[in-house]
């Protein structure tokens, strides 16, 4: 129903933002050309919802370039909006309505035929494994249902574009495997844009942006930005991965150390680094802890998120 | 054992939230305790605290029975939730004092303990700031400064990292492992898998029920397919490795060997040393299976077995 995708999807140019007179948004330049999975990732008070708020047509914001489907976010937005699937960090449903009200609601607003409506519905609350509960107050889901709901609520117009705020946030390990999933299958007909503090999101998705005050910091594959981290990781491997960890702490140049199953995950910022052979030198003379040996390994999503939110990437 | 409890149960009406749970925890050790929301983890905890009466089965806690003593143990456990419990209005310090007054903590002995607790948690910036003027990671080691304030042997830390920056997790991890370091028992519960790996015992709770309860490298053992070892420079050497590394599977590669093993053994890593000792050259790179996999193996096997996903 979408016909073929307006190009670029998203535009940005020095987008801003002020909430009185502080400043969210600092002037973010952001070009999105496909549909895909972009996870936004960054540190408390970054400005990830308000980015995702201005995307979604939801705030009056100043640009040079302002374009979000072929709309330009500093004029008239009702239509775009009708576009968009926008879901907020807290339930924004209604709780006392039924699962199946708050759709229809929904459909309502949109103005969606009866057919079309009962097509759609049926189809979403069976991926969201919400059929058997379509009568239930919203109220008296749990946690992960109801975010599941919110997201069936925000597809349920098929949008070009797809705002989730922390959907994930909170929610329990076999919903958020379920939301991913259902997201997964929508990257094809919509843009999907999502704000997340997992690790484990940020590296499944297609394109990562990484915000803190208010700016884009760093922007690209999760690969293309593991690539660039300028921290060395290096696991060592021992019979007490814990002494070993805090043994490591106390060598100059290490940044941080952690234990983490069999090994010390150890990281050093490559500007302090001595060099890798002398590092993996020190950590099999390691006093106190019997390393057995040690190994450089590829830095890995969680050494990229902390080597940008200590501003060293990017 | 420093917990302990045997068919834990606990029924609101017809419900039942918490059933015949049985788990123990070692002293000196972090216990990663997991499960969604309203698999009966808070309720749990509720029970070990003493905050809340089991309908059956018995608790102990440091040798306490708390469902007969459940103030004793309060005094002697440190406790942090969710929404960390530092009074707003009050600036850090004197949040200290609020609490350090209800441990009867005061003068040169509160100096001493503070201080030391400033220095280790990085707290001294923030110390005269209030809660609300501080970033989530801030406040959120304040919390865990404060629960460990009276020295407790046991901390119980409720999603710690929920909500928290990447910087600030690895941080606080940092300072949880030297807690455990020091002999104090950390019960943790998280919603980000790959933290169980900073753990040494992780307990699964669904339903009610326990889906899985034993260290990380037995779950990665029955859970995964192993730690894949790369090993570039020494093709010749493929019968001995073989022969030191028994249970595991061995294939050559083309740039030398990959080894397959079930769990990662000391005996295993002694081999491996020994070889780049002889080798001077060899590479070796190992790969271990991550929990959060291994979790969605767990949970699908669960599915598979017709429970409730």
């Amino acid at each position: 129903m979408s016909g073929p995708p307006i190009q670029p999807l998203v535009q940005l140019r020095g987008l801003e933002k002020r909430y009185g007179g502080r400043p969210a948004l600092r002037g973010i330049d952001l070009t999105i050309d496909e549909r895909q999975i972009l996870c936004i990732v960054g540190p408390d008070g970054a400005g990830k919802t308000t980015l995702l708020r201005a995307i979604a047509g939801l705030l009056e914001v100043h640009a040079t370039e302002a374009r979000v489907l072929g709309y330009d976010l500093t004029a008239d937005v009702t239509e775009l909006k009708a576009r968009i699937g926008y879901v907020p960090q807290s339930f924004s449903l209604y709780r006392e309505l039924s699962v199946m009200e708050n759709l229809t609601f929904t459909a309502r607003l949109h103005r969606m035929a009866e057919a079309e409506f009962a097509a759609r519905s049926r189809e979403l609350l069976e991926r969201t494994g919400l059929t058997a509960f379509a009568d239930r107050a919203a109220a008296a889901l749990s946690g992960g249902m109801r975010q599941k709901l919110a997201i069936a609520n925000a597809l349920l117009a098929r949008p070009a574009l797809l705002a989730l705020d922390e959907p994930t946030a909170g929610v329990d390990v076999v919903a958020r495997a379920e939301i991913w999933a259902l997201l997964e299958r929508e990257r094809r007909d919509a843009l999907i844009l999502w704000s997340t503090s997992y690790l484990d999101e940020a590296e499944a998705c297609d394109w990562l942006i990484y915000l803190d005050e208010g700016r884009v910091v760093a922007s690209g594959t999760p690969a293309a930005l593991r690539a660039a981290v300028p921290l060395e990781l290096y696991r060592a491997w021992g019979d007490d991965a814990r002494t070993i960890a805090r043994a490591a702490r106390a060598l100059p140049y290490v940044q941080g150390a952690r234990a983490a199953g069999r090994f010390a995950r150890i990281e050093v910022q490559q500007r302090r680094t001595p060099g890798v052979a002398r590092v993996l030198r020190d950590l099999e003379r390691l006093p106190g802890g019997t390393v057995r040996f040690a190994e450089q390994a590829e830095p890995d999503m969680e050494s990229t998120l902390l080597a940008l939110a200590q501003g060293l990437a990017g | 054992m420093i917990i302990r409890t045997r068919g834990l149960t606990k029924r609101f009406g017809d419900f039942t939230a918490v059933d015949h749970l049985s788990i123990e925890v070692e002293p000196g050790t972090i216990f990663a305790f997991l499960g969604a929301n309203g698999s009966g983890k808070s309720t749990t905890i509720r029970m070990l605290i003493g905050l809340l009466r089991p309908t059956e089965g018995t608790v102990e806690v440091d040798g306490i029975d708390v469902i007969r003593h459940p103030r004793r143990v309060r005094d002697r456990i440190g406790y942090m939730g969710q929404k960390v419990s530092l009074y707003q209005g009050l600036s850090i310090r004197e949040n200290v004092e609020f609490y350090a007054g209800l441990y009867g903590l005061a003068g040169a002995e509160l100096e001493r303990r503070w201080g030391a607790l400033r220095e280790r948690f990085a707290l001294s910036q923030a110390e005269r700031e209030k809660p609300e003027d501080l970033p989530a990671g801030i406040r959120q080691r304040a919390g865990l400064a404060l629960s460990t304030l009276h020295n407790p042997r046991l901390l119980f830390l409720d999603e710690p990292t929920a909500g928290v920056d990447v910087r600030s997790r690895a941080l606080f991890w940092e300072l949880i492992q030297d807690e455990a370091g020091a002999g104090v028992t950390v019960f943790v519960t998280t919603h980000f898998l790959e933290e169980t790996d900073y753990c040494d015992w992780v307990s699964f709770i669904d339903a009610g029920h326990l889906i899985a309860n034993a260290a990380p490298e037995e779950l990665r053992r029955r859970y995964s397919d192993g730690y894949r070892v790369d090993i570039e420079g020494v093709p010749a050497e493929r019968d001995r490795l073989a022969a030191l590394l028994p249970g595991g599977r061995i294939e050559a590669t083309p740039s030398g060997l990959q080894l397959v093993l079930p769990t990662l053994e000391p005996a295993a890593l002694a081999a491996l040393e020994r070889l780049v000792a002889d080798h001077p050259g060899t590479r070796v790179r190992i790969e271990q299976p991550s929990m959060t996999d291994v979790f969605r193996r767990v949970l699908a096997e669960r599915a598979a077995s017709g429970g409730e996903p």
